[in-house]
């Protein structure tokens, strides 16, 4: 006899469909699972047949085919316990055919006979469309935030299986009780001084500049890059959307309402490999840490650190918002828009205020090569940060909250878009001509500049799309940039060298 | 000694010496050796094969593949094309007996024969000391380097230096960034025209504009290995005293320092972090005895210069700040500065502080590097 039952299964971040056929037959007891599975998902023999006695449920004894359709396509994981279960069952006669027809079933199966939880809930439930998910307990908040049917939960094969012969109803999913409170990013009113620091991450949130914050030990980097997912505004349906499904497909867990608000931050260790960052793996890629930053920020830490190829890495998905994962089988297109801040010592020794540094021109060249080269190029926004002075650190309160300058921040970005319809950082060179027209006292400060040679064709583009955003937090968000957002703007990109005559490249 | 004389029999002795310089298999105890037997048309005769030579010179011409080499190079159009490239690049050529070759090193124990040069020789009767040290210099050096040498050149002292990198350049670019009176004599290895390090071209030409620029070699002279430590003997001789900033235990600032010992040039030496390896030779100076150089002031006084006796500095050339800026170049004076501690010094918005300091900057009062603000130049009165 033969069943169709619905389930899905996850390549990258996305959900496939698969029908799982099910055809039990006379001959030589047998089970074999076809249609590609790989190690985990072939396992799955052993536990469904386990779960299916554990519930006090008849095995039987016949000859039994399992096929994944379509069959041309790796499947992997333990999603599809669940689906071969309740297959098998209707195949064999114990469940009748037109109970399953509108549901699709994700789920693992413990040797008991439990319904278990699989990473990446939320795409495959996109994936099953208009089918009712049937999902363990702990996934349901996750399958209700995407799914266009009625969520269906089981703590047991038992329970599905008595739900779908009719004798008993489908369990009550999980109430929903008292969500426990959000946890807030940190606030940068904990922030004692660093004046400049503050203000790069407002106009970072602001225009969306990349930021590399370049700073002693002990100065705060890491604490300021915290504070920025604060100041970002909530996401919008189609960023939270796509970042819960990357946050799903990783196994990362979700925030108590199963979709993602709140800009996310990631902040990988420098050991990070290719793969942990970009994303990747064999049979199902996995999306890394550029991806999970996707709609928030990514914070490296230590940046020269990071093995260089590592950071090759990221150049592509910086310059397209995706990156694109080619495997033999198939090429996996992951979202990656993130917001890169990124921290490093001005030299191996951790640097100081002139003359106090140890390292010779030679270290600090050498350091220094590490970081350079085209992703310097992408920080807007290049701040030094040195540790607050005794009296800041003793003054009672610091600066101004989140909350007042998300503000400022969420009026910015509504005037950049009304304008130009992107984020500064995003204007081409065109738009940036008609929307960031310089004042005759702005233009003559680059002109100096550039003149004395401490500005190069590249910076002086980057700093006119940073006073942009200046002149939007300041309030002045007509198509003209004035001398104070110049000056500005170019505080806000220190330069990094080895002598003082170093170049705001 | 410049001239506009071109035709071959009224051509000056410096076109001889120049065209001499630049022979093949030529060095400077050849050089010196034929221009001590000669005068330089005499020489010029004696590369030919058509007058005698002698001593040394001799024993060179033994050779027959120098000779012939000498004999082919020497084309009767050589020193006028010699002296009329220098004329072309505005360098001056003097040759030692020459009224304005420099007294100080007509004394010396080994003295160039022929000078290239740019700028002006009168400086070289000004003050003078040497600030020397490696081209691999940590930040702390570099900082004592340029605190020294605008120091002493708002007293009125010349600095001679290698125009190296490291600490060399950054002497030098302290003394012309500085609106002092003292000036920035460089002394290098390569050609007046062949600027090395490249990443000194502006240094290269603010000195030959407005300091002094001398070396032996003629113009188009590649920087070879072997002139660097000719190129130490004549800082050292140049020099009352030889300031060492950094050196490594076998840096070729050594080779400068004993160049000074064996001419009785006072030697001063800036002590460096007991670990630091680029201070290991200096270190090792301070542990035979050398004076100890902390800040300009102990230069002065070996010069035996009062700088409190100086008055306000002649020749400010940059705009006197704002009043609203003074307050932020006053800050960084007193020492280095991030933005941070300029807006919670000022208690002024970061923006209000970012206009002085580009207004600041742009007029060379203060100066930015790895987000420090520092004040440069005199003081503002």
């Amino acid at each position: 006899m033969l069943a169709a039952v619905r389930a899905a299964t996850l390549f990258g971040v996305e959900g496939r469909p698969v029908t799982v056929e099910v055809h039990v037959s006379t001959g030589l007891p047998a089970f074999q699972i076809v249609g590609l599975p790989d190690e985990a998902c072939r396992e799955s023999r052993d536990r469904v047949r386990a779960a299916l006695l554990s519930s006090g449920l008849p095995w039987p004894v016949s000859r039994i085919t399992v096929n994944l359709a379509p069959s041309d396509r790796r499947k992997g994981g333990s999603g599809l316990d669940l689906a071969i279960a309740i297959g098998l069952l209707v195949a064999s006669g114990q469940i009748a055919g037109d109970r399953v027809e509108r549901l699709g079933f994700l789920g693992e199966l413990g040797l008991d006979g439990s319904v278990r939880s699989v990473a990446g809930i939320a795409p495959m439930v996109s994936a099953l469309g208009e089918f009712a998910p049937v999902v363990a307990m702990a996934s349901y908040r996750e399958a209700r935030a995407i799914a266009t049917a009625e969520v269906r939960v089981a703590a047991s094969l038992a329970e599905v299986v008595a739900a779908l012969q009719g004798f008993r109803p489908w369990p009550d999913p999980p109430a929903d009780g008292v969500l426990p409170d959000e946890v807030l990013p940190p606030d940068l009113a904990d922030v004692r001084g660093q004046a400049a620091a503050r203000f790069a991450l407002e106009v970072a949130a602001a225009g969306e500049h990349h930021l590399l914050m370049v700073g002693s030990p002990g100065s705060g980097k890491t604490m300021l890059a915290q504070r920025l997912t604060g100041l970002l505004p909530p996401l919008d349906a189609q960023r939270a959307l796509e970042a819960t499904m990357v946050h799903s497909a990783a196994g990362v867990s979700l925030p108590a309402t199963g979709i993602i608000r709140r800009a996310p931050f990631r902040a990988p260790h420098h050991s990070s490999s290719m793969v942990a960052l970009v994303g990747g793996g064999s049979s199902n890629v996995r999306p890394g840490e550029i991806s999970l930053a996707h709609a928030g920020v990514l914070f490296l830490d230590e940046l020269g650190e990071f093995a260089p190829t590592v950071l090759d890495g990221l150049r592509q998905p910086l310059e397209e918002g995706v990156i694109r994962i080619a495997r033999a089988r198939a090429t996996a297109c992951l979202p990656a828009r993130f917001l890169l801040v990124a921290a490093t010592n001005p030299c191996p020794c951790g640097g100081g205020p002139p003359g106090s540094c140890e390292c010779d021109d030679g270290a600090r060249l050498r350091y220094l090569r590490r970081l350079s080269g085209p992703l310097l190029d992408r920080f807007d926004l290049r701040v030094g940060v040195d540790r607050p002075d005794v009296d800041d650190l003793l003054q009672i309160g610091g600066g101004e909250c989140t909350t007042a300058v998300a503000a400022r921040v969420a009026a910015a970005r509504a005037a950049a878009h009304a304008r130009a319809g992107v984020s500064n950082a995003h204007l081409s060179a065109d738009l940036l001509d008609r929307t960031a027209i310089l004042s005759s006292g702005a233009k003559e400060m680059l002109r100096t500049e550039l003149e004395a040679n401490r500005l190069t064709g590249r910076g002086y583009h980057r700093i006119r799309r940073v006073a942009r955003t200046i002149a939007d937090l300041l309030g002045d968000s007509d198509a003209v940039v004035l001398d104070h957002h110049v000056a500005t703007a170019m505080q806000l990109r220190v330069r990094l060298g080895v002598s003082a005559r170093g170049r705001a490249a | 000694m410049r001239s506009s004389a071109t035709a071959p029999d009224q051509l000056p002795a410096g076109a001889y010496a120049a065209a001499l310089a630049g022979f093949p298999h030529m060095n400077v105890h050849r050089l010196s050796a034929l221009l001590r037997a000669h005068r330089p048309a005499d020489a010029w005769l004696v590369v030919r094969g058509e007058a005698r030579a002698t001593g040394l010179i001799e024993r060179v011409l033994a050779d027959s593949g120098v000779a012939a080499a000498w004999r082919a190079y020497a084309n009767p159009e050589r020193p006028r094309e010699a002296w009329e490239r220098c004329r072309d690049l505005g360098v001056g050529v003097t040759v030692i007996g020459d009224h304005d070759y420099p007294a100080l090193l007509s004394a010396d124990r080994q003295p160039p024969s022929v000078l290239f040069y740019r700028g002006s020789l009168d400086l070289l009767a000004g003050r003078r000391v040497a600030i020397i040290g490696t081209r691999n210099a940590t930040a702390g050096g570099r900082e004592a380097a340029r605190s020294i040498a605008l120091g002493v050149s708002y007293a009125g002292v010349h600095v001679v230096s290698g125009l190296a990198r490291g600490i060399d350049g950054c002497a030098h670019r302290a003394v012309v960034g500085g609106a002092g009176p003292g000036k920035a004599i460089a002394v290098v290895a390569s050609g007046p025209d062949v600027v090395y390090p490249r990443e000194h071209r502006d240094l290269w030409e603010d000195i030959a504009a407005n300091g002094l620029l001398v070396t032996e070699a003629p113009p188009g002279t590649a920087p070879e290995a072997h002139r660097f430590p000719l190129r130490n003997r004549i800082i050292a001789a140049l020099a009352e005293v030889v300031v060492v900033v950094e050196s490594r235990s076998k840096g070729g600032s050594l080779i400068t320092v004993n160049e000074a010992m064996e001419r009785g040039v006072q030697l001063m030496v800036v002590p460096g972090g007991a670990h630091n390896r680029a201070a290991a030779g200096t270190n090792n100076l301070l542990r035979e005895g050398a004076a100890v150089a902390v800040e300009a002031q102990d230069v002065l006084d070996v010069l035996s210069i009062d700088h409190h006796r100086h008055g306000p500095v002649i020749g400010e050339q940059r705009a006197r700040p704002r009043s609203s800026d003074r307050e932020v170049y006053c800050l960084c004076a007193q020492q280095p500065r991030t933005i941070d501690s300029l807006v919670t010094g000022s208690g002024r918005t970061l923006v209000d502080v970012a206009m002085a300091l580009a207004r600041l900057e742009q007029a060379g009062w203060v100066a930015q590097a790895d987000g420090w603000f520092q004040a440069v130049g005199s003081p503002l009165r």
